[in-house]
């Protein structure tokens, strides 16, 4: 039985051939299998070595190095709240601590009981003005306040409730929740 | 999308921005219709040879605007053109640098500026593929250039014969996944072939052996962005704004204590107050700025008493700091330097990719050093390694800038604020937040 569903692991073999050496497709591969399982278990990244007919050793290291690659498991709900100077300089330390509290996780390699949370003090994520701002999953969330937080928070606890209710909060969302897979540059026929 | 906060719409010198803000300027057709969009690769493809378009860069005295400020043209013109090998054009959209979000600016506004960019610059130096490295945080502005990339494909401007020319032009996007190094241009082709991000040894130059093996053109978002402008302005018109050694606009970040923080398009050559002081609207009411990074948290600081200073590359020089990434990150009177210092050297101990050993020893070390000053531990041992371990960092002990830009940190802080590096470890106290407590 392995880790990776069979036909991620087609779609991972597929990959090489969308760059113009195949070991390009290291990082695309890891990202589908994280998509997959929430974090790159060491099962998978041997799966998605043999897929690409590189040494595990290597894929692992490669893994290791990225920080937006998670090694252990992480809440279903990431906040990714940036700590750098200009987000410092605006109170996001306050934020963090608020956070921390909020979802009852005190450390970034902890997810909180329910397995809903997670969280991580992040380096400038290059919105500096919107600091305080963070990265919320796959979306960015400016001025932040306690008050947005626990309104974040609590929408994403009571399941069904939707982002109409963060926009009331005054919560800018940036981006759709899942934002268009990479592909890898798959070769597209031009039209014209 | 979120309020702008920053240079929109007409200005005097608002050359990329001004028509930020247009209603849907981010799609092909309003770009083309209200923005004179596609007009400069036009006039590239049909209208110029390959070489004019590089001495037209050349002439516009552009210089890179992701932090080195090297001579976009002459960049151009190392890649020999004629050659039969593969060629690439690899844009640097790994913004990461603390205190600069322009590039982010610029993609979420006008992604098909930056694709005109792109295209020009490829069809200059004969590349035939593009490969934009954009940082994986960046989802939002990732959906903007996909789609954008899809547009121009489906309007034939990308393709085997772009616009109807023979000659064809690839772009594709590969996403990045958490490392400020890649924003180092080798360390960035490291991760786009598949690799752990640490920088390669040069020569050979990205020029010569770049992605892939091959001759690649490296620029970054904004460098390139302002590539149709310049076409359509002439490289001659555009030389005679900003100064002279340092020509043109550029995009400000300015963040930290101010009250409008935003990305401002200014003429290069303004000075810190006009952009702090006017532009963002200075410090908070009752508080005074009391230092600024003039060009993101790797430019050295300078005190509020050189304000005064003018935003270009060799006023900055003289002033023993540089424009950078033009991250304008402003610190008012009621925070601690140490504590920013601090914090800093906590940012470039966790992003050093552990290649060289100044680099990933020399920043641990700088991290205890301030941790043991600010639990009011520190004493002469503490300022004397910092002083060593901030010369072991810089002057080219290690293959990249990451090591030099936390010794700047340390240096230049100690420069500019020695008193207070002297309070926290002969008298374990700090009368800036012993202040901002009571206030």
């Amino acid at each position: 039985m392995s880790a990776l569903s069979e036909h991620l692991l087609d779609e991972i073999r597929e990959l090489p051939a969308h760059y113009p050496q195949p070991r390009s497709a290291v990082m695309p591969a890891l990202d589908l299998a994280q998509e997959e399982l929430g974090h790159l278990t060491p099962e998978a990244m041997s799966e998605v070595a043999r897929a690409l007919q590189l040494d595990p050793g290597y894929v692992e290291g490669v893994a290791t190095f990225y920080s937006l690659f998670h090694l252990r498991p992480v809440g279903q709900h990431r906040f990714y709240v940036c700590t750098n100077l200009s987000c410092m300089l605006r109170g996001a330390n306050g934020i963090v601590d608020h956070l921390k509290e909020t979802i009852g996780v005190n450390d970034p390699t902890d997810v909180s009981k329910d397995g809903l949370f997670s969280y991580d003090e992040v380096e400038c994520l290059g919105a500096c003005e919107y600091a305080p701002m963070m990265r919320l999953d796959h979306q960015y969330f400016y001025d932040l306040t306690n008050d947005k937080i626990d309104a974040l928070v609590a929408e994403r606890k009571g399941a069904g409730v939707k982002t109409a209710g963060v926009e009331a909060a005054g919560v800018e969302a940036m981006s759709p929740p899942n934002p268009p897979r990479e592909r890898g540059g798959k070769k597209r026929k031009a039209s014209g | 999308m979120a309020e702008l906060r920053g240079t929109s719409g007409e200005g005097p010198n608002h050359l990329l921005t001004r028509w930020f803000g247009t209603p849907d300027l981010h799609t092909l057709a309003v770009y083309e219709q209200k923005a004179d969009g596609y007009k400069a690769l036009r006039k590239a493809l049909f209208d110029m040879e390959p070489a004019a378009i590089t001495n037209e860069v050349k002439a516009s005295g552009l210089r890179g605007r992701g932090g080195a400020g090297f001579a976009t043209g002459v960049k151009w013109s190392f890649i020999k053109r004629d050659t039969p090998e593969q060629k690439y054009v690899v844009v640097n959209a790994d913004e990461s640098e603390p205190g600069t979000a322009k590039d982010r600016y610029i993609m979420e506004n006008c992604p098909h500026m930056v694709i005109e960019g792109i295209l020009i610059a490829a069809y200059a130096v004969g590349a035939s593929q593009a490969w934009i490295y954009i940082r994986g945080e960046y989802d939002g502005p990732y959906r903007m250039m996909h789609e954008a990339i899809e547009e121009a494909r489906a309007k034939g401007y990308v393709g085997d014969k772009p616009m109807g020319k023979d000659f064809p032009l690839d772009i594709r996007m590969y996403r990045g996944h958490g490392a400020y190094i890649c924003g180092e241009e080798t360390a960035l082709l490291e991760s786009l072939e598949g690799k752990r991000a640490q920088p390669r040894s040069r020569p050979p130059f990205p020029a010569v052996k770049g992605a892939w093996g091959r001759p690649t053109l490296l620029n970054n978002v904004e460098t390139l962005a302002t590539v149709p402008t310049i076409l359509n302005m002439g490289g001659a018109a555009y030389a005679k704004i900003g100064t002279e050694k340092n020509p043109g606009t550029r995009l400000l970040t300015v963040s930290g204590n101010v009250k409008k923080p935003g990305v401002y398009e200014v003429e290069i050559g303004k000075t810190f107050r006009h952009i702090i002081m006017e532009l963002a609207g200075g410090p908070p009411d009752g508080r005074k700025v009391k230092v600024f990074w003039p060009g993101g948290s790797s430019a050295p600081v300078l005190p509020e008493s050189m304000l005064d200073t003018t935003c270009d590359a060799e006023a900055l020089a003289a002033a023993k700091s540089m424009g950078g990434s033009g991250g304008v990150i402003v610190m008012d009177d009621t925070h601690c330097m140490i504590r920013a210092a601090h914090r800093l050297l906590k940012f470039y101990a966790r992003e050093s990719c552990g290649k060289c050993t100044p680099c990933r020893i020399g920043g641990d070390w700088a991290v205890r050093m301030y941790e043991r000053i600010l639990a009011n531990e520190g004493g002469q041992v503490e300022l004397q390694n910092l002083r060593q371990v901030s010369d072991a960092l810089q002057n080219g002990r290690c293959l990249c800038g990451l090591g030099d830009s936390a010794g700047w940190v340390i240096d230049s802080t100690m420069r500019h604020f020695y008193s207070e590096y002297e309070e926290h470890c002969l008298h374990h106290t700090c009368s800036v937040e012993a202040v901002a407590a009571h206030a």
